[in-house]
């Protein structure tokens, strides 16, 4: 039975996988074009407690709510993204970590609106919604043989992943175009780029902004699974962890954000039965593989090889 | 008359490193830029470009003047160069080297990227098709798919200037192209140039080796010290007193004797 094989509990974890592979790939595309951000927790934050509040003051549907936040996100992105640009390397890191903090205090500070550093509770889920909308319209998930809480995290799991299909198929068709192009030419070498007649500055801002929405959009998501949200949701080791998923998974390569926020987010859960020691694991783990593979587990030439050892077709599109 | 830098001065805090110079360049000519090191000829090609913008002077461009407009807006105009130390995009395949120069003569964004419009399938096809067309002009075809920075030094020295040429400019810059070449290479690499001119492209060249510069060029302006020496056709600077003595020295155990 279907029923049997469905336990909530895993299907939310799978959930948060797949937020986190967005909030993974939102790094990877700022990164593509050669800006390491750490500003996707303060985005992650905007998108979340925007459509939260959206929500449940003007009573927007969900969907209106996370694209709110997903763009409001975005805009911000692009806000910031104009003067970043006279920043690089770490030094964009550091104050866009520092734009994080910001967004954190304000979310602490600003209590009449955001409930202070409570948080807001009771926002509207997704799966709680399709379950009453299904049985509204005379559906009922025991004809499926499952119970109403299976069914609603079976719903949200299948909504998360075809919208993770959907980013990554957006993201790999936009880098092998000459948009993409213009990305890495900005990322290896900035003044080759500019001299070869790309317009440096709204590749950038554009990079960075999309991905701010890729983050907010995470973030609303991410409020709606929930159904509560908190500043410390957002604080900075948020941002080291989305970092953490990027270089861990290899940055190179969409395929490595995929593999580093799936592997990572999974991990704990697995080493749950030795509880006080797992996140040692984990350490150790990032500690070795920055000295052995610095560039992350996956990287283009591991996709090189896998592709010719199944014989398939090169050129991926 | 395709350029024409007017006055041009430019200051690095006290140090100036150009002075007060002046000179035009023909639609057509292969135009040479040569002096000891340290002449300014480098810096001329970084005020063209703009990447950075010169104390006092203009740059006209075919009668626009160009003083102080985005690097990228020039390239579009139709200027484009090469770099004395190669600056490839290291981690792309040569072909997608030359793709990148084509960037600025295509138009495809976001959106007719990710779903693949007719017009982007065209024009990402027209946008290869040329780079492997320049690819087959500079010898690299069979490359095409190697990483930049796997191939010889030669071979990326021509990979730059298939990559200039992708973004279809009318003024071709290029610094220092036969450096580190040896004999044979540079022979090629004087059958290209003489081919990118007959493109109907002007060539403004910086480049040390005298014999390549002397056969190639069809007029030369001489640099030292920032200042402009000289100016004229190769027979005319190889026998110029100034320029000689720019170069060699002056000859005192003569004047001793």
């Amino acid at each position: 039975m279907l029923g049997e094989l469905l336990n909530p509990y895993q299907l939310q974890i799978a959930s948060f996988v797949l937020i986190n592979i967005i909030l993974a790939i939102s790094v990877y595309v700022t990164l593509s074009s050669g800006q390491l951000s750490l500003g996707s927790a303060g985005f992650m934050g905007i998108g979340a407690y925007t459509s939260a509040l959206v929500t449940i003051h003007f009573e927007f549907p969900i969907i209106v709510g996370v694209l709110v936040g997903a763009v409001v996100a975005g805009i911000l992105g692009i806000l910031i993204g104009i003067p970043a640009l006279r920043l690089s390397g770490v030094y964009l890191a550091i104050a866009t970590l520092g734009l994080g903090e910001v967004i954190r205090v304000i979310f602490v500070n600003w209590e009449s609106l955001t409930n202070g550093a409570v948080g807001i509770s009771n926002i509207p889920q997704i799966g709680r919604e399709i379950v009453f909308t299904t049985r509204d319209l005379g559906f009922n998930a025991t004809s499926l043989g499952l119970q109403n809480n299976q069914f609603a995290s079976l719903s949200v799991f299948l909504i998360l992943f075809v919208l993770n299909i959907f980013i990554i198929w957006f993201i790999v068709r936009q880098k092998n175009s000459r948009v993409g192009r213009a990305f890495s030419a900005i990322q290896l070498d900035e003044k080759a780029a500019e001299s070869m007649g790309i317009n440096v500055t709204y590749y950038k801002v554009l990079s960075f902004a999309q991905g701010a929405v890729l983050a907010g959009l995470a973030g609303a998501l991410f409020a709606h699974v929930m159904g509560y949200i908190s500043p410390s949701d957002f604080a900075y080791h948020r941002a080291v962890e989305i970092l953490i998923f990027t270089v861990f998974g290899g940055s190179e390569v969409i395929v490595g954000s995929v593999f580093g926020a799936a592997f990572l987010t999974l991990m704990p859960e697995v080493l749950r039965f030795i509880s006080e020691y797992r996140y040692i694991i984990y350490g150790v783990l990032l500690v070795i593989l920055m000295a052995v593979r610095p560039q992350g587990i996956i990287d283009a030439n591991i996709l090189k090889r896998l592709k010719r050892s199944k014989g398939g077709d090169v050129h991926g599109s | 008359m395709v350029l024409k830098i007017n006055h041009i001065s430019k200051n690095f805090g006290g140090i100036s490193a150009l002075t007060d110079v002046s000179f035009s360049i023909n639609e057509g000519e292969i135009y040479g830029l040569i002096g000891p090191n340290g002449a300014g000829k480098t810096t001329m090609f970084n005020l063209i470009t703009n990447i950075f913008s010169p104390s006092s002077g203009e740059i006209i461009f075919k009668e626009d003047n160009i003083t102080g407009i985005k690097p990228h807006k020039i390239t579009e105009k139709g200027i484009c160069r090469t770099y004395q130390n190669i600056r490839l995009f290291s981690q792309m395949s040569a072909l997608e080297n030359v793709m990148v120069g084509g960037h600025c003569r295509s138009e495809s964004g976001v959106m007719r990227s990710v779903f693949r419009t007719r017009y982007q399938r065209s024009e990402e096809k027209t946008l290869k098709e040329n780079a492997e067309e320049l690819l087959e002009i500079v010898g690299l075809i069979k490359y095409k798919d190697v990483l930049a920075e796997n191939l010889a030094y030669g071979q990326q020295r021509r990979l730059e200037i298939a990559r200039a040429l992708a973004s279809d400019p009318s003024l071709l810059l290029l610094d220092e192209p036969a450096a580190g070449m040896n004999e044979n290479e540079t022979d090629s690499l004087f059958d290209l140039i003489k081919q990118v001119q007959a493109r109907g492209i002007t060539v403004l060249i910086i480049e040390h080796d005298m014999p390549l510069v002397m056969k190639l060029c069809d007029r030369i302006t001489v640099l030292n010290f920032g200042e402009k020496l000289a100016e004229g056709t190769p027979l005319e600077i190889q026998n110029n007193e100034a320029v000689i003595e720019a170069y060699l020295g002056k000859e005192e155990e003569d004047d001793i004797a």
